[in-house]
C-alpha cells in the first residue's frame, strides 16, 4: 500500500508528460502520414500509400516559385536585420552615449507588439508615405520584427567580450574601422549566426505582416493558406511537411554549430 | 642620449580625483623600468597615457623626442602587454602574433618569417596553429609578449602580466621576461604593485604614491638607502626605529632610541640636533645572540613570537616597552636561541636614517 501511494506523484508526473509528447507530435504525425495517402481527400483510413504528391509538388510551380521568393525575401530580411541589430548593439554598450537604456527599449519592442497591431501601423505607415506594397514592404516588416532577437544574441555575447580586446586591437595599429572588423565582429561570429538562423525562420514563418503588406505574389505561408481555403488536400500535407523538414534541419544545424563554436 | 620616453610635467584627473600629478620621469633607451605602487597610486594610469589610451590633463607626452600627446594608440610606436592578455580567442597563435605585423603592412614572407623567429624566441614553435584557448596560462602570456613585442614597439609597456599567474610560475616568468629583455634590447616599462617582481627585474624602479613618484632608483639603492617611510614600508620587511638626533660624525650619525644610543648612516640626508627621524633597520641586518656582541648598536630583548619560514626563522624580539623588532635567523643559529632572553645587535653601517615626513608637514 506505501508504496502505491509514493509512487502515485511519479506515475501521475510521467502519464502527464507523456499526454503532452502527444499532444505536441500527434498533429504533426498525422499531417506527414496524410501527405503519403494515394487519394484526393485527407481522411482515415490511408489505405494505400504512395509518394506521388510529392513529386507533384516538386512539379508545383507556383510553391517552387512562392519558395524561392520566401528565401529571397528572409535573405534580405537577415542582412538588414543583421546589419542593424549589431549597429544598434553596438552603440547600447558604447562608452559616453545617453538614454541606452531607452535605446535597447525602443530596440526591443517589435518583438513584443501584437503581431497583428505592427502589421496594421506598418500598413498605415506604408500608405502615409506613399509606399506600395510588396516586396520592399514585406522585407520592412520582417526586418522591423527580427531586429530585437539580433540585438538581444549579439548583446548578450558583446557583454561578455573582454573590453581590451579592442584596446589591443587598437594598440596593435589598427583603427577603429579594422578592429571592429578584425576583433569584435569575429568574436560575435557564433551567436551573430545563431541570431542570422532565427531572422530566417521568423522571416520564413511570417504570415500577418506578410498578408497586411504583400503584393500579388504569394510567399510560402500565404500559398498555403490561399491552398487550405480551397479545400484540404494530400498535396498541402506533403508541402507542409517539406516545409517542417527542412526548418527543423536547419535549426537543428545552426544549435549544433553555435553550440560548437561556444565550447571554444 | 635622448631619453626614449619622457613624461613633461603630465597631470591626470577625473573630476575632483588626481590620478597622477606632475609626473616627470625620463626613461632610457634598453632598461627595464618598473612602475612600483599600491593600487591607485597613478602607475596604470601613467602607462595608459603612454599608450595613448588616456590623454594627460596637462603636461606633455615624448616619444623619442616627438610629443605624441594627442597620438592616438594605432599611430604610436608602443604596444602593450595587457593584464588578462588580451589575446584574440578566434585567432590562431601565429594570427595573433602577426596582428600588429599586418597592420603595419609587412609582405607575408616578411611576418611569416617574424613570427616564427618570436615562436622559436619563447619555445612555443609547435603551439602556431593552436587556439589562445588551447594554451595554459604561462603560454598565453608569452604569446601576448610576443604579440607586443612583434611590431618592434620603441617601447614595450607591460601592465601587471604576472598577476594571474601562480607563485611558481609567476618568479618562473620573471627570470623569463628579463632574459627576453636582454636578449631584445628593448625598452621595457612595467607596471606592478609586487615590490618582489619589481627588485628582480628592473634596472630602475619608480616608486609611485598617490599619484606622485616618491622614490626613483636601482633596486639596491630603494632596498638599501629608501627615502621615505612609505618606501621603507613598501619595499621588503622593514624595522622603523623613531629616533632623535644626539650628533654626526663624518657620515654616521648618533641618534637615541629606546633609552639607548646607536649609530646609524646619514644615507645623504643632512640631520640636525634634536630632529626626530626614523632608521631604516632590515630584519636580515640584525644579529641574534645570547652573549652580548662585542661592538656595533646592540640591546638586550626577549623573543615574544618564532615563525618557521623555512629557508629562515623570523623572530619577534621585545626591546623594553613593548617595541618589538622583526628579526631573521638563519636556520644554523637557531638551535643556540632556545632561551627566551637574547642580545640583538647590528652594524652601524647597515643602517641608514630616512626623514619622519610626518615632522616635516
Amino acid at each position: 500500500m506505501r508504496a502505491m501511494f509514493s509512487d502515485a506523484p511519479r506515475v501521475t508526473l510521467a502519464a502527464f508528460y507523456w499526454a503532452f509528447i502527444l499532444y505536441l507530435l500527434l498533429p504533426l504525425t498525422l499531417m506527414m502520414a496524410m501527405s503519403f495517402k494515394d487519394a484526393n481527400f485527407v481522411a482515415f483510413p490511408i489505405g494505400d500509400w504512395t509518394f506521388d504528391w510529392y513529386g507533384e509538388v516538386m512539379q508545383d510551380k507556383q510553391f517552387l516559385e512562392a519558395c524561392l521568393y520566401s528565401i529571397m525575401i528572409a535573405a534580405a530580411t537577415t542582412l538588414a536585420a543583421t546589419i542593424l541589430g549589431v549597429w544598434i548593439s553596438m552603440l547600447i554598450v558604447a562608452e559616453g552615449i545617453r538614454g541606452q537604456v531607452i535605446i535597447f527599449a525602443l530596440a526591443c519592442l517589435p518583438a513584443v507588439v501584437p503581431g497583428m497591431i505592427s502589421a496594421i501601423s506598418l500598413r498605415i505607415f506604408i500608405s502615409t508615405i506613399d509606399m506600395p506594397t510588396g516586396t520592399a514592404a514585406i522585407i520592412l516588416g520582417h526586418t522591423v520584427h527580427a531586429v530585437p532577437f539580433v540585438v538581444v544574441m549579439a548583446l548578450t555575447r558583446l557583454r561578455s567580450m573582454p573590453g581590451n580586446l579592442v584596446d589591443a586591437a587598437r594598440d596593435l595599429g589598427a583603427d577603429s574601422v579594422v578592429a571592429f572588423f578584425r576583433v569584435t565582429l569575429p568574436y560575435l561570429g557564433p551567436a551573430l549566426f545563431g541570431g542570422m538562423i532565427f531572422c530566417v525562420l521568423l522571416s520564413i514563418d511570417d504570415f500577418v505582416r506578410t498578408f497586411f503588406l504583400g503584393g500579388y505574389r504569394l510567399t510560402l505561408p500565404m500559398l498555403i493558406f490561399a491552398k487550405v481555403q480551397g479545400g484540404m488536400s494530400p498535396e498541402i500535407n506533403a508541402m507542409a511537411t517539406l516545409v517542417l523538414v527542412v526548418t527543423a534541419a536547419v535549426g537543428l544545424y545552426a544549435e549544433h554549430l553555435t553550440r560548437r563554436a561556444r565550447t571554444r | 642620449m635622448e631619453p626614449v620616453v619622457q613624461f613633461d610635467n603630465v597631470n591626470k584627473s577625473y573630476g575632483g580625483y588626481v590620478a597622477v600629478e606632475n609626473l616627470n620621469l625620463s626613461i632610457e633607451a634598453g632598461k627595464f623600468v618598473t612602475l612600483l605602487g599600491p593600487s591607485g597610486c597613478g602607475k596604470s594610469t601613467s602607462l595608459r597615457m603612454l599608450g595613448g589610451f588616456e590623454r594627460p590633463t596637462s603636461g606633455r607626452i615624448l616619444l623619442n623626442g616627438k610629443d605624441v600627446t594627442r597620438v592616438p594608440p594605432n599611430k604610436r610606436n608602443v604596444n602593450i602587454v595587457f593584464q588578462d592578455y588580451a589575446l584574440f580567442p578566434h585567432m590562431t597563435v601565429a594570427k595573433n602574433i602577426a596582428f600588429g605585423l599586418e597592420l603595419k603592412g609587412f609582405d607575408n614572407q616578411k611576418i611569416h618569417r617574424r613570427v616564427s623567429e618570436l615562436l622559436e624566441l619563447v619555445q612555443l614553435e609547435e603551439y602556431a596553429r593552436r587556439l589562445p584557448s588551447e594554451l595554459s596560462g604561462g603560454q598565453r602570456q608569452r604569446v601576448a609578449l610576443m604579440r607586443a613585442l612583434a611590431p618592434d614597439p620603441d617601447v614595450l609597456l607591460l601592465d601587471e602580466p604576472l598577476s594571474a599567474l601562480d607563485a611558481k610560475l609567476r618568479q618562473q616568468m620573471q627570470i623569463e621576461l628579463k632574459s627576453i629583455q636582454e636578449k631584445t634590447g628593448k625598452t621595457f616599462m612595467f607596471v606592478t604593485h609586487d615590490q618582489e617582481e619589481a627588485l628582480t627585474m628592473s634596472d630602475t624602479i619608480v616608486v609611485m604614491n598617490k599619484g606622485r613618484i616618491e622614490q626613483m632608483g636601482d633596486p639596491d639603492t630603494l632596498y638599501g638607502r629608501p627615502g621615505s617611510v612609505f618606501v621603507a614600508n613598501f619595499i621588503g620587511e622593514t624595522n622603523l626605529l623613531r629616533s632623535t638626533v644626539l650628533g654626526m660624525d663624518g657620515d654616521m650619525t648618533t641618534l637615541s632610541w629606546n633609552g639607548i644610543t646607536i649609530t646609524a648612516s646619514q644615507g645623504g640626508l643632512a640631520p640636525k640636533l634634536g630632529e626626530h627621524l626614523y632608521v631604516v633597520l632590515r630584519p636580515e641586518a640584525i644579529h641574534c645572540s645570547v652573549a652580548e656582541p662585542a661592538s656595533g648598536n646592540r640591546i638586550k630583548g626577549k623573543i615574544r613570537q618564532r615563525v618557521f619560514k623555512g629557508n629562515h626563522t623570523s623572530l619577534m624580539v621585545d626591546v623594553g616597552d613593548g617595541t618589538l623588532l622583526n628579526t631573521l635567523v638563519h636556520p644554523s643559529e637557531i638551535a643556540h636561541l632556545s632561551g627566551e632572553n637574547i642580545w640583538v645587535g647590528w652594524k652601524p653601517e647597515t643602517a641608514t636614517v630616512i626623514p619622519d615626513r610626518h615632522a616635516h608637514n
